[in-house]
């Protein structure tokens, strides 16, 4: 029997929604696994067979870690570096200043290249090598540096490792949203008077501004998640998020899953709200002028 | 006239110089800065590799500006190391394999999504949540599911009937594969969102003729958008492989590159070396071959990047 053009079409459909169900749950699993384990008490962490949906959810896990409340919970954990406030701060502070800086600086190099090649589109490719070499081969010498220079632990220091680590991402993404804008639009401006600055200023970057803010978001999510440099060019004051959380073990009982759970939700929340914002231009972004319309 | 003639080229090449100069002074104003921070903080630090490179020095032998010149011998014990290259090995693994399961996976989503069909949007959300995920929670979420009493193992305890107890984390056969499967699962959304967009934006008009002269589906397939596509499944895969390369929270937040040495791979050697083992020397001439390593592979990459988007530019011109 021939399949007419009909059933065709039933068959492929069904093969669509069904591959895309199996990738859902793969995809949805861990995610409600995490979110799940944050509302479990301590007993269910580790039982056997698994507790896949607790009976006696908890708000002891978030209590514990946001608010410091140790009196909710039966066992004491050790308690002696979870600052997370101060770590939701250090990260705060340093991501929200070095990606502000990278996307900047990058944004305004970005438009010298699109308008006047003040890179050449070799020196636009050496530009990745910033990214692209592990920055594990650099980070020894540079603690050390950094411990000479007084670096060592401070905000100031992790900012400007992150602002040379994001800018080959943007100077690359916001490149080519400014490739779009038409010349004519700037040229209008400076016969009117404007400087080049100003033109600059009030004509090529607003009419950027979604690609901006998609590139800020994007380097955003680099930094806030960030975890090799943040470890090793910290002590004790700038720990960040990531780091905070990989030292967020009892003294003696190991994994304590249900507060790692809840801090790895708080944690992540603010990107997928991100993500999920500026999702229409990660695309562009990412596609580094490979993709034409 | 012709005196008229010389005054306007006179204008116009001291506009032109103006506007040369008015260009130079804008690239040197949006360079300085990034080549100033450049040579304030990664310069200095390059230099200190090569010297601890070529002067022995770990933190128990006093000052380390009064370390002894030994010329090439560390890197002769660092090149002669069977660790180092099997580190490499491993690095290499690691990479090939997350990135064609990125591949693999995003371009066969991305093949049954990019014609718009109902749900499109819900399922193009959930999709690109993992690589929102931060890699350290990705980590742990996958310890928290693989671990020997976790829902993986009951899950396939529950189908099969009896108990399953694979140990994902402790067994050294499958530790790296463990690993590499949550890089899998946290950078498919990359390769996924690339090419989408880069199948989204094929011209059509190639497909329709091949169509109309009789080709079917998987001609179509192969032998049009497959070849429109090289670029940007190069560039998927070559970022994806450069970034796996130095993959760091997940390996170290959960094996420490145990058990044995089973996941230890470039980054994690040479912490191990330089942090646990104090051997600073040993772990800059580490460093420095396996910088030189990299960049020769960023090279490579840089070249067929390049020749894609020379081959675009005059395609579009």
């Amino acid at each position: 029997m021939r399949l007419n053009k009909r059933n065709k079409k039933y068959i492929f459909e069904g093969f669509r929604y069904s591959t895309l169900t199996i990738w859902l749950v793969i995809v949805g699993f861990p995610l409600f696994w995490i979110v799940g384990t944050s509302f479990k008490p301590d007993a269910e962490w580790f039982a056997w067979p698994p507790v896949y949906w607790s009976e006696t959810p908890t708000l002891s896990n978030y209590a514990n870690v946001w608010m410091g409340k140790e009196e909710l919970t039966v066992t004491q954990y050790a308690q002696s570096m979870q600052k997370p406030w101060k770590a939701l701060g250090n990260s705060t502070l340093v991501a929200l200043v070095s990606t502000s800086l990278s996307v900047f600086f990058g944004a305004i190099l970005a438009y010298g290249v699109s308008r006047y090649q003040v890179l050449t589109e070799a020196r636009m490719f050496q530009l990745l090598m910033l990214r692209m070499v592990p920055p594990i081969v650099i980070v020894a010498p540079l603690s050390l540096h950094y411990s000479t220079l007084g670096l060592l632990d401070t905000h100031l220091g992790l900012i400007l490792v992150y602002f040379l680590t994001t800018l080959p991402y943007a100077v690359w993404m916001t490149k080519s949203f400014i490739d779009e804008i038409p010349m004519e639009i700037e040229q209008a401006a400076e016969i009117l008077g404007a400087s080049k600055w100003r033109t600059i200023w009030e004509v090529v970057l607003p009419l950027a501004r979604s690609g901006l803010v998609a590139t800020f978001l994007f380097i955003l999510i680099l930094t806030w998640s960030e975890y090799l440099l943040a470890l090793l060019l910290s002590k004790t004051e700038v720990v960040t998020l990531p780091v905070e959380l990989s030292k967020y073990e009892g003294s003696t009982e190991g994994r304590v899953y249900g507060r790692q759970a809840a801090l790895a939700v708080g944690i992540t929340i603010p990107l997928i709200i991100i993500g999920i914002f500026i999702r229409k231009h990660l695309a562009r972004g990412f596609s580094f002028g490979m993709v034409r319309r | 006239m012709g005196s008229n003639n010389l005054a306007g080229t006179s204008v116009n090449s001291t506009r032109e110089m103006t506007r040369a100069r008015a260009i130079k002074r804008f690239k040197w104003i949006t360079i300085s800065p990034i080549v100033v921070i450049f040579l304030v903080v990664l310069m200095p630090a390059l230099i200190l590799q090569l010297y601890f490179s070529f002067f022995g020095w770990t933190v128990y032998l006093g000052s380390w500006w009064d370390a002894e010149f030994v010329g090439f011998e560390i890197f002769e014990e660092v090149l002669t190391d069977e660790r180092l290259g099997w580190a490499v090995i491993r690095s290499l693994y690691f990479s090939f394999g997350s990135t064609v399961g990125c591949f693999l996976v995003g371009f066969g989503l991305a093949l049954l999504m990019y014609r718009p069909f109902k749900g499109n949007a819900f399922y193009y959300i959930m999709f690109i949540i993992p690589m929102l995920t931060v890699p350290i929670v990705v980590a742990y979420t996958g310890e928290m599911l693989l671990y020997q009493n976790g829902p993986i193992n009951g899950i396939l305890s529950s189908l099969l009937g009896h108990d399953i107890k694979v140990s994902w984390l402790a067994d050294a056969d499958i530790a790296l594969t463990t690993v590499m499967i949550m890089e899998i699962w946290n950078w498919t959304p990359f390769s996924f969102i690339i090419m989408i967009a880069g199948l989204a934006s094929l011209p059509k008009e190639p497909q329709e003729a091949a169509q109309i002269l009789g080709a079917g589906k998987f001609r179509v397939f192969f032998e049009i958008q497959l070849p429109l596509l090289r670029p940007v499944i190069l560039l998927a895969l070559i970022l994806r492989f450069l970034e796996a390369m130095a993959e760091y929270p997940k390996i170290w937040s959960l094996f420490q590159g145990g058990p044995g040495s089973v996941t230890e791979t470039i980054p994690v050697l040479i912490y191990l070396t330089t942090w646990n083992y104090f051997e600073i020397s040993k772990g800059a001439a580490q460093s420095y071959v396996v910088m030189i390593l990299m960049i020769l592979i960023v090279l490579g990459a840089i070249w067929v990047l390049r020749r894609e988007k020379t081959n675009l530019d005059q395609m579009y011109k």
